[in-house]
């Protein structure tokens, strides 16, 4: 790396915690990322009122092997479990 | 000075001169050297303390799991793409801003698009401003730091899902940011050259990122 670069600011991103998303090169999951986007424009863009919509997503990329398994609670939707969709 | 008495005096004198020279020029030396690890210095000062912008390494995914949403500290969230020169994609945020609390994970979207004729590989890095904020901006996961392919004229979703440390609630520094953005440029990654990208928990720089 340059470390001489006295001028410009150096800056270290970090890798997020579980990785890189795989590309979703079918757009097996459109439908759940446009229904989470309308959910945003119909919200004032706050993400707190569509975060229903957002583990959804998050589920469809991991039935189709397009995201690593997670528990929901580790993805912070613990509040939004009922009791029927404990798969693991 | 024929005097031995003085001759000697003098020779002790030009013993002693000698000898600052020689620490001088040991400190100035030194001086120069240490102006060198200056910048490695400061990234792992910066890396440990989180200051400067750079995330903190090392928060456990645990935490997301016990989280509590500071539910009164609404956070502004604008997204900004950019793309390097030699990379001909288009490339953009699907939102220009999202409201989030500390303690509650966010979806965002971008979009890429290559809209020539042969398939063409980006790789990608994101900086967080204000750099303060670096450190409680957590990324779950992404699609930095991988090479991505994207084929003739493909199109696709490339979701960001992070958090805010809700800690950043209680840091006195954080009082005023109620504004974060997120920035994220492409690169383009030629085919047969490996980039020295970094491993997960790994302190090695992004090559193309060393010269922003």
């Amino acid at each position: 790396s340059t470390a001489m670069n006295f001028g410009s600011k150096s800056f270290q991103p970090r890798p997020p915690d579980k990785g890189s998303f795989p590309l979703d090169h079918f757009g097996e999951c459109k439908s759940f990322k446009e229904k989470f986007m309308k959910c945003l424009r119909d919200n004032n863009f706050e993400n707190a009122l569509c975060r229903n919509e957002s583990k959804e997503y998050l589920e469809c990329r991991m039935e189709r092997q397009l995201m690593a398994q997670e528990p929901l609670e580790k993805l912070g939707f613990g509040d939004l479990i009922d009791g029927k969709s404990d798969k693991n | 000075s024929t005097n031995p008495y003085t001759r000697s005096q003098e020779e002790d004198w030009r013993r002693r001169n000698k000898t600052v020279l020689t620490y001088m020029a040991a400190a100035a030396v030194g001086m120069l050297g240490a102006s060198y690890a200056a910048v490695p210095l400061y990234r792992l000062y910066c890396q440990t303390t989180g200051l400067g912008g750079s995330a903190v390494a090392g928060h456990a995914s645990d935490q997301i799991e016990n989280m509590v949403p500071v539910k009164d500290r609404i956070i502004k969230i604008t997204f900004n793409a950019d793309v390097h020169a030699s990379l001909q994609w288009n490339f953009r945020p699907q939102q220009t801003e999202i409201y989030v609390v500390p303690g509650e994970t966010a979806l965002a979207f971008y979009k890429a698009k290559n809209p020539t004729d042969k398939p063409v590989i980006g790789i990608s890095t994101y900086n967080v401003v204000p750099f303060e904020a670096g450190q409680y901006f957590n990324k779950i996961q992404c699609f930095c730091f991988e090479e991505q392919r994207l084929n003739p004229q493909e199109e696709v979703d490339m979701p960001v899902f992070f958090y805010i440390d809700p800690e950043f609630a209680e840091d006195p520094r954080m009082v005023n940011v109620d504004l974060i953005t997120l920035s994220y440029t492409f690169f383009e990654a030629k085919e047969g050259h490996t980039l020295p990208v970094p491993g997960y928990n790994s302190n090695q720089q992004l090559s193309p990122a060393s010269n922003l």
